[in-house]
Order: structure tokens, then C-alpha cells, then sequence
């Protein structure tokens, strides 16, 4: 995916570059665009109601989200459904965003997961009891936290630190983030213990929370 | 009311991770939201965990949104909240997200008597076909006993006011307590104020004790 000339990915990794983050670059102005390009439409949303750029905003996430949806097993009418929900959120809250509390893309990625997880609520085997008042999970305002390195701008530090962790420990992340199943039913499929399953997440967390400390340490 | 010298009662890092990830069931993710707005402990480390999976969406294989998507959504936009992110924090000492589940604030809500003491307000699941995550509002009297009970689940307990104690340990406003289905345990409520909890179980309780047996199914728990 492209945004001008910048390409925004997650960077690839050969061997070499996964081993170890001793080196501790910075990220750089290329992979830092990401996010002061969302807080800028961001911004524009907000302040002049520039639908063009709610347009631009979802011409990037509404396909990945809908992606992500559609990897849980959501179907198609169901996962643009709730892309259009958050995508109105993100035009009537646009003024709620704080860009140095949390990165745009994390914000839109709360809101899909907390709807589809009310999706699963009304529509699972759950009696829900009372269904006129079954209002969505409040989402719609970022947490107002002590949050000591989350600035909107380390959302790209943080894709670049993963792909400095080992090829174990980015198995583990993505075992966690995109398997999309809990951690008794990955136990149960690869036949690892829950224990070891546990574990492997943990660390392959910890690991990463440490570097991104580390490296936040060294820019300031 | 008195407070534990120990160190704070954590919820482990598994189930930040669940949550971040969007495993956890609807009642559980319920939970956590609703710890996570009342506890700044909880919502720094959950929010440093949606950020690894908001960046990982970037490895998803996307789907092309239909060609009338962007028309029909930016021809229909609703008017823009004036507000900014401060005006509805906590209503009634109520996380957000209970609020909107309630559709009201936890003074204004109706209580069912379970025991003399107890009243409970049910919110997901079924408490009579005892299927699923269960997710209901426990208050209980300052001062009283619990009746002694194990759980054939789960039992996550989040208290919201109010505080009470399990043998040396006290769980107060923001603490998530989480049993599995091997503990038995008779909570003591502290005196000076009611104690109200958002509690998820899993099947039914397992009471100890002719008296709370007879009633179990009367009462539904």
C-alpha cells in the first residue's frame, strides 16, 4: 500500500536483521509518515469537515479491516456493515481523537474489534436480555491513560521493532494477533501445551515492550 | 474498609493479550473494557497490545470494499459530536461501557433479591439454561459472608465499589478477581458500604451447605 511515494508496510526481514536490536536505529522519516499522515486527516475530519479526507482515511484502513473481518469468518454484507459503522464513528468522534494518546490505526482497529465482538454478542448462541438496550461497547474515545511511550508516531517504531524480533518470537506474535483463536484452542491444534503456548506469547510481548522502551530511551 | 499490604492483584499478561487480539467472549471482552476504564494499569498495557495488533491488520490479506461502499457511507454522513473526549467519562462510579450496556447508571438500575443482602442485575446470557458466559451486577451488603461456593467455570469477579475480602487477601474498586473452577471460597464483604460487582460465570455455581443448595435453584445461580 502506498500513500505518495512512501511505502507503508511492515518491514520485511531477512535472518541477518531479525537476530538481535542492539543497533537501535531510528525509525526513519519514510516509516514515520503513517501515522502524522492519519492524524493529519484526522485533523482535517475534525476541524473542516472534509469528507474527502474520511475517504482518504478508509480508501487505506476500509480494505483491511474488512480483511481482518472476513479472516475471523465474518461474511461479506456483515463486514462492510461494521467498516460503514466505524467509519461514521470515526466522522462524528473525529474531534475526541487525541493523536498523542494513540495512533489512528489503533484506534480504528479498537473500534472494528469491539464491533465485531457486539456482533458476535446479539447475533451468538448468548440470550441477550434486554436487546433495545444493547448499545455498542464504549470505544469511541481513546483512553485517557498514563501511557508512557504511545504516542501516535511509535505505532511505526513498533511495526519496525517486530520485524527486529526473532523469527521465533514474530511467530509467536502473529500466533497471538492473527490466528485469530485463543490460546487453549491454538494449544489444542499444535498439540503444544497451554503452558508453553502462554509462554512463547508472553515472552515474544515482553521482548518487544523492552525494545520499544529501550529505543524510546534512546531518541530522548 | 482496609486495605491488603500485598502487592496489587494483577491480571495475567494472557489475557491482555486475548483481549487485545479479540478472543475472549463477549462477556469476558466486556469485562476487561470495563476494568480497563477504571484501572490506568490495565488500560496502559492493553493499549500497548492493541497497538501490535492494530499493526498487524498491515499483514492481513485486505478485501476490496464494494463499489457503492464509500458513495452510500460519505452521502449519508450524520452531523459531527461537538464534544470533546472529556464530557462522559464515569457516570455513577459506572465504566462507560456498563453504562451503555445498562442503558443507565449503576444508581439508577433495578435490582432482583437473590438472599436477604444479595441482588443481582442480569445482563448477558441465561442464568436459568446456565449455557455460556453468564454476565450480571452482584450487590451485597457491607459486612456479610458469602455463601461458601466453587464454580464449574470461571468466575471473574470485577468490583466497581465497594471492597471484600478472601482469606487474606482484599479486592477492591478496579481489582478483577479471577477463580477457576478448583477454588472454593466464601468472600467476606467489608462494612461501610455495599459492595458491587460486574461478575462473568461459567455454568453454574457449586454451593456448599444444605441451605444454599436448596435455594440454588430458585434463585437461579
Amino acid at each position: 500500500m502506498t500513500f505518495g511515494n512512501e511505502t507503508v508496510t511492515i518491514g520485511s526481514m531477512s535472518d541477518s536483521e531479525s537476530k538481535t536490536y542492539s543497533d537501535s536505529r531510528r525509525a526513519s522519516p519514510k516509516s514515520m509518515s503513517a501515522a502524522k499522515r492519519d492524524a493529519h486527516w484526522l485533523y482535517s475530519i475534525a476541524n473542516k469537515q472534509d469528507a474527502r479526507a474520511l475517504s482518504e482515511l478508509f480508501e487505506i484502513y476500509g480494505p483491511k479491516l474488512k480483511g481482518w473481518l472476513m479472516a475471523r469468518g465474518v461474511g461479506n454484507g456483515t463486514a462492510e456493515d461494521i467498516v460503514q459503522d466505524v467509519m461514521i464513528k470515526v466522522w462524528t468522534k473525529a474531534g475526541s481523537f487525541d493523536p498523542t494518546k494513540a495512533s489512528f490505526a489503533t484506534w480504528v482497529y479498537r473500534m472494528t474489534r469491539n464491533r465485531w465482538i457486539d456482533h458476535k454478542r446479539k447475533h451468538g448462541r448468548m440470550d441477550v436480555r434486554d436487546p433495545d438496550l444493547m448499545k455498542i461497547i464504549a470505544d469511541d474515545e481513546v483512553q485517557s491513560a498514563e501511557v508512557n511511550f504511545m504516542a501516535q508516531q511509535n505505532s511505526d517504531i513498533l511495526k519496525e521493532q517486530i520485524s527486529r524480533l526473532t523469527k521465533a518470537q514474530q511467530m509467536a506474535i502473529r500466533m497471538a494477533f492473527m490466528e485469530y483463536k485463543t490460546h487453549k484452542e491454538i494449544s489444542e491444534e499444535t498439540g503444544l501445551p497451554l503452558g508453553t503456548v502462554k509462554t512463547r506469547i508472553r515472552s515474544a510481548i515482553q521482548a518487544l515492550k523492552a525494545n520499544m522502551a529501550k529505543h524510546i530511551g534512546q531518541i530522548q | 474498609m482496609t486495605f491488603s499490604v500485598d502487592k496489587k492483584i494483577k491480571i495475567s499478561e494472557d489475557i491482555i493479550t486475548e483481549y487485545a487480539a479479540g478472543n475472549l467472549s463477549p462477556a469476558k471482552h466486556t469485562v476487561v473494557a470495563c476494568q480497563s476504564e477504571i484501572c490506568e494499569e490495565v488500560s496502559s498495557r492493553i493499549m500497548f497490545q492493541e497497538q501490535i495488533a492494530a499493526s498487524m491488520i498491515e499483514e492481513v490479506q485486505t478485501k476490496i470494499l464494494s463499489p457503492l461502499f464509500m458513495g452510500n457511507v460519505l452521502a449519508n454522513l450524520p452531523p459531527q459530536d461537538k464534544f470533546s473526549s472529556n464530557n462522559t467519562n464515569i457516570e455513577n462510579n459506572s465504566p462507560r461501557t456498563l453504562s451503555h450496556l445498562l442503558g443507565c447508571g449503576l444508581n439508577e438500575m433495578k435490582w432482583k433479591s437473590l438472599i436477604p443482602g444479595v441482588a443481582v442485575h442480569d445482563i448477558l446470557g441465561n442464568r436459568h439454561t446456565k449455557d455460556g458466559d453468564r454476565l450480571y451486577l452482584l450487590k451485597a451488603k457491607g459486612g456479610m459472608q458469602m455463601p461458601n461456593h466453587g464454580h464449574n467455570g470461571e468466575e471473574w469477579t470485577l468490583i466497581l465499589k465497594g471492597s471484600y475480602n478472601v482469606g487474606d487477601k482484599t479486592f477492591v474498586r478496579g481489582d478483577l478477581h479471577i477463580e477457576d473452577e478448583d477454588e472454593i471460597h466464601s468472600p467476606h464483604i467489608n462494612e461501610g458500604e455495599d459492595c458491587i460487582c460486574l461478575v462473568m460465570t461459567q455454568g453454574p455455581l457449586k454451593m456448599k451447605g444444605w441451605l444454599p443448595r436448596l435455594v440454588q435453584p430458585l434463585i437461579g445461580i
